[in-house]
Order: structure tokens, then C-alpha cells, then sequence
């Protein structure tokens, strides 16, 4: 017995809450070994994040943005769902545009279709690399509805009100898509079916779910998140995450 | 002292009066010992599916568990007519009468009164669907007592029940002070949050204007593209406060629910966002 330790034969009384202490002593020491074991694990375990961050893009940068990891299926971040139903699908695309133009699913399908892939980046630090997605690009829309000289944002519009925004250099390159397949299959529900956005190059809360529309602006509308104190660009290299 | 006067005090001094006096905390505690009891099972079941609704924006329905399965077939002509296609498709999955059908493009899809969804794109079949997870599902049923009969009066009841249990731990215990130390002060921040909370934002704090949406009817080309009047200018620019608490809206866009959270909600606390 050390000296600091009552003697518990004198005092039975004091036995239950001396053995209680050590027992909650003892647990806690267990789940922090197996979290702090758990975690080590994880972290060595996880090849995908290794050999993504020894990848470069074509633009020069790491393919995987800081404080990013990589899972292999997209993980369902919630919001308020659309209906889902390709029947009652319809996609505004408006703004500063010449033709404002709406198309339904079976008119998106038969515009100028393109599978790129592209890796995303959700803010709470998962990333999904390689994924097949098939759409139709956003420049394509701007085209087809004459975008004005003057617009330099884009507002992506979907069910509920929720809005994302993003600057013309993002959601009109190559890879930002209107998008209704990734990897061959449509999106479930919660991800955003039928169709949705897609800016790759941004944090995926940039990348609309449940979409409805396609606004150009002139000067730029914050959304949804960038409202609540999520940064207003979202560049996944520069870590953009909060505003 | 006037003898009624008397009368009166040694009346209430004595007999049910007095063992009221007496004993009128113990029997708070008693009951409401009791009561806690009895409330178990309804505070675990709208406590959890309380937290689960309250963060319906973060994680989804968590009543349901998403899945996934592909197959592959034998992939059905294009020439095929779409009734013929769907009733091929229809046949294949069996999964009975689907509530709704779709063919555009590559893909025929079919919907069903469970919420199922079977996409053909080509040769892959995929199903994808939701299965109702056994405690939370039920657990967010009951708590939204609509169209349930009887279980609104059971919810009824246990709302008094929780009264009961609120009003009754305020005088259970006397302690030192009564209602003049820490209990005053616990009372009035219990109090005080939500009236906090609906003075800074409040469905009055925050109305949103919605102004008109477009009603022009367009016409339609070949392609299923219908062009659409002109917009009008855009309105003046909005200054970029990534803190504001009310979001700027687009004009011709139905209004942010007023209801939603302030500038840092769950879902920004959940990933850490700055208050």
C-alpha cells in the first residue's frame, strides 16, 4: 500500500469509491490508448492519401490539397433533398445571358455530353479522387444561352433556396459540369440526384446537389454557406475554408 | 388574538393541513421519482430523434439507410418503344408496380411508392433505395405525432408528464436559499436562452421578401430546351459579408427559410467554423 492510499480494511466505507476511481481511471486510459492506437492505425493504414499526395495535377499543384484525406465513395453530407425524380426535372439557366433558357432531364441528356474526371474536396477534410463524372459543362450553357460580356460569377441554384456561388475562372472551366452520373451510375438521392453541380476545383459544398438552376451575375451573391461564415471563394490549395 | 382567529390557526396547525405542510416536498419528490420513471422510455425516444431532426440539414434522414446494389443485363434496344422498355425493366426487378417511369437518353429509370429507384444505363441495372434503421427510424416517427391517432394524446400525456417533472425539481428540494441562490440564477438563463435566441433571430428577425417568379411561358425547341424571356437588370450589387447573419437572396428565388440556423449552425459547429 503506498502511503497517499487509505487503508480500506479500517475504512470499508472508502472501498467502493476507491475502487470506482481506479476503475474510471483505468478506462479512460484504455480508450485514450485506443484511440491514440486507433488513430496511429489509420493514419498508416491509409495508402490512398499517401499516394495521392505524391501526385502532382497538370497545373503543377499536389493533387491532394492540404488537410485532406482520401475515402473512396462520396459520403453523404446532408441538406435539404430535392425530390430526386429526373420526371420533374427542371434546370433554369438565366442571369445575364442573351436566352435564358430551362431544360428538362431528357433535354439535358441530349446536349453535348462529357465524362471528365475529376477529384473533390469537402471541406471537412475527405477527399474522393479519380471519380468519372458525366454532365454537361457549365461553359456549354453559358454558350447556349449567350452569356453576357459582363457577368463574372456564377450562382448554382437548388431545392429549398440553397444557393453556391463561384467565380467564372472555377465554374466555367473545363471540368465544372452539370452533372447526373459519376463512375457509370446516377447519384442516389442524397447525393444529389438527379442531377447536380459540379466546380472540382473548389470545396465540394461549391458543387450543388438537388440543382436547379444556373444564374451569371455581375457581382457576386454569396451562398448558402458562405453566409455562415464559410469562405467565399473555397480554393481547397489555399485551405479557403472558413471566411 | 379573536377566538376565530385562533380557531383558524389551530385548524390549519393541525390534522390534513399540517401533514400537508409537512410533507408536501417529500411527496414532489415522491412523485416526481415516480413520474421519471414513467418518463424514461418517451425522454430517450424524443431526446435522440429530437438531436436527429434537429441536424436533418447535416446528416440527412438518419431514418433510413441508404444502399446500393448493380446488376447487369443484357442491355434493351434503343429502338425499342419506351412502354416496352419499361415494362422489360419492370419485369426484370420485380419489384412490383413502379409509382412513376422515365426513359431519356441512355436510361430508363423507375421509381417506386417505397422510395426505391432502379436506373438502366445501358447494360448496369441500379438499385438504389433506403431501409428504415430499427430504433432511430421508429424514433423519428413517433416524434412527429401527425396522422398517428392515439399516440398524440400518449404524447400529450407525456408533455404534462415533463410540466410536471420541470415545475415539480424547482420546489422538490428547498436547500439553503430556496429559489433566492442558484436556482434563481440557473431559472433565469433557462429562460433567458430562448428568449435570447427568438429576439436575435426569430422568425420576426429575419423575414425574408420574395418577390415574384416569373410566370412567361416560353417555347420549346427540338432539343427540350425552352427559351425563356429576357431577365430584367440585374439588382444593385450586394457588399460580401461572409458573416451576415441574413443571407443575401437572389430576387427570383423562393426565400432562405427564416427559420434557418443563425450565421454558425450545426452543421458549421460540426466542422469547426468560427463563431
Amino acid at each position: 500500500m503506498t502511503k497517499d492510499a487509505p487503508d480500506l480494511d479500517r475504512y470499508p466505507e472508502l472501498r467502493e469509491k476507491w475502487d470506482r476511481r481506479n476503475f474510471i481511471k483505468s478506462a479512460a486510459a484504455g480508450t485514450a490508448l485506443m484511440a491514440v492506437g486507433g488513430a496511429l492505425f489509420r493514419i498508416a493504414a491509409d495508402d490512398l492519401t499517401k499516394q495521392a499526395r505524391a501526385e502532382k495535377r497538370a497545373d503543377g499543384r499536389q493533387r491532394l490539397p492540404p488537410g485532406q484525406r482520401v475515402i473512396e465513395y462520396l459520403r453523404p453530407m446532408g441538406g435539404q433533398e430535392g425530390d430526386g425524380d429526373a420526371k420533374t426535372f427542371k434546370l433554369k439557366v438565366h442571369g445575364l445571358v442573351k436566352k435564358p433558357f430551362e431544360v428538362d432531364y431528357a433535354g439535358l441528356l441530349k446536349l453535348p455530353q462529357v465524362t471528365k474526371e475529376a477529384d473533390v474536396h469537402c471541406v471537412t477534410g475527405w477527399s474522393m479522387i479519380a471519380g468519372a463524372w458525366k454532365g454537361v459543362q457549365v461553359s456549354k450553357l453559358a454558350e447556349i444561352a449567350e452569356m453576357k460580356g459582363e457577368a463574372k460569377h456564377v450562382i448554382f441554384e437548388s431545392a429549398h433556396g440553397f444557393t453556391a456561388n463561384a467565380p467564372l475562372k472555377e465554374a466555367l472551366a473545363d471540368n465544372a459540369l452539370i452533372t447526373y452520373r459519376l463512375n457509370g451510375k446516377p447519384f442516389a438521392l442524397q447525393h444529389g440526384a438527379p442531377v447536380r453541380g459540379l466546380v472540382p476545383d473548389l470545396y465540394f459544398w461549391k458543387s450543388a446537389k438537388w440543382i436547379t438552376g444556373v444564374r451569371f451575375v455581375k457581382d457576386d451573391v454569396p451562398g448558402y454557406w458562405e453566409v455562415r461564415g464559410y469562405h467565399n471563394h473555397a480554393d481547397p490549395w489555399k485551405e479557403e475554408r472558413y471566411g | 388574538m379573536a377566538d376565530e382567529q385562533v380557531a383558524a390557526k389551530v385548524s390549519r396547525d393541525s390534522g390534513v393541513w399540517l401533514v400537508i405542510k409537512k410533507r408536501w416536498r417529500a411527496w414532489l419528490r415522491a412523485f416526481h421519482r415516480d413520474f421519471g420513471y414513467l418518463a424514461i422510455g418517451f425522454t430517450v425516444i424524443y431526446a435522440v430523434s429530437g438531436i436527429a431532426q434537429n441536424h436533418i440539414e447535416d446528416w440527412g434522414d438518419v431514418s433510413y439507410r441508404n444502399y446500393e446494389q448493380t446488376k447487369t443485363i443484357k442491355a434493351i434496344p434503343d429502338e425499342l418503344p419506351d412502354d416496352q422498355a419499361i415494362a422489360i425493366v419492370t419485369g426484370m426487378v420485380d419489384f412490383g408496380k413502379p409509382s412513376s417511369s422515365f426513359r431519356a437518353g441512355d436510361e430508363i429509370r423507375l421509381e417506386y411508392a417505397n422510395g426505391s429507384k432502379v436506373t438502366v444505363i445501358g447494360e448496369q441495372v441500379t438499385i438504389q433505395g433506403r431501409e428504415r434503421r430499427a430504433f432511430i427510424g421508429v424514433a423519428n416517427w413517433l416524434h412527429t405525432a401527425r396522422n398517428k391517432k392515439g399516440w398524440k394524446y400518449v404524447a400529450d400525456a407525456f408533455a404534462i408528464l415533463l410540466l410536471y417533472l420541470a415545475i415539480s425539481g424547482i420546489f422538490m428540494i428547498k436547500g439553503k436559499l430556496g429559489l433566492k441562490g442558484r436556482g434563481a440564477v440557473l431559472i433565469s438563463i433557462g429562460v433567458a436562452v430562448p428568449i435570447a435566441a427568438v429576439m436575435l433571430s426569430g422568425p420576426d428577425a429575419r423575414k425574408a421578401k420574395a418577390e415574384p417568379v416569373e410566370t412567361a411561358k416560353p417555347a420549346e425547341n427540338d432539343n427540350g430546351i425552352k427559351f425563356l424571356p429576357p431577365e430584367e437588370p440585374e439588382p444593385p450589387p450586394t457588399k460580401v459579408e461572409p458573416e451576415a447573419a441574413k443571407p443575401t437572396e437572389p430576387a427570383e428565388m423562393k426565400p432562405v427559410d427564416p427559420d434557418k440556423p443563425a450565421p454558425c449552425d450545426p452543421f458549421g459547429s460540426m466542422h469547426g467554423c468560427k463563431k
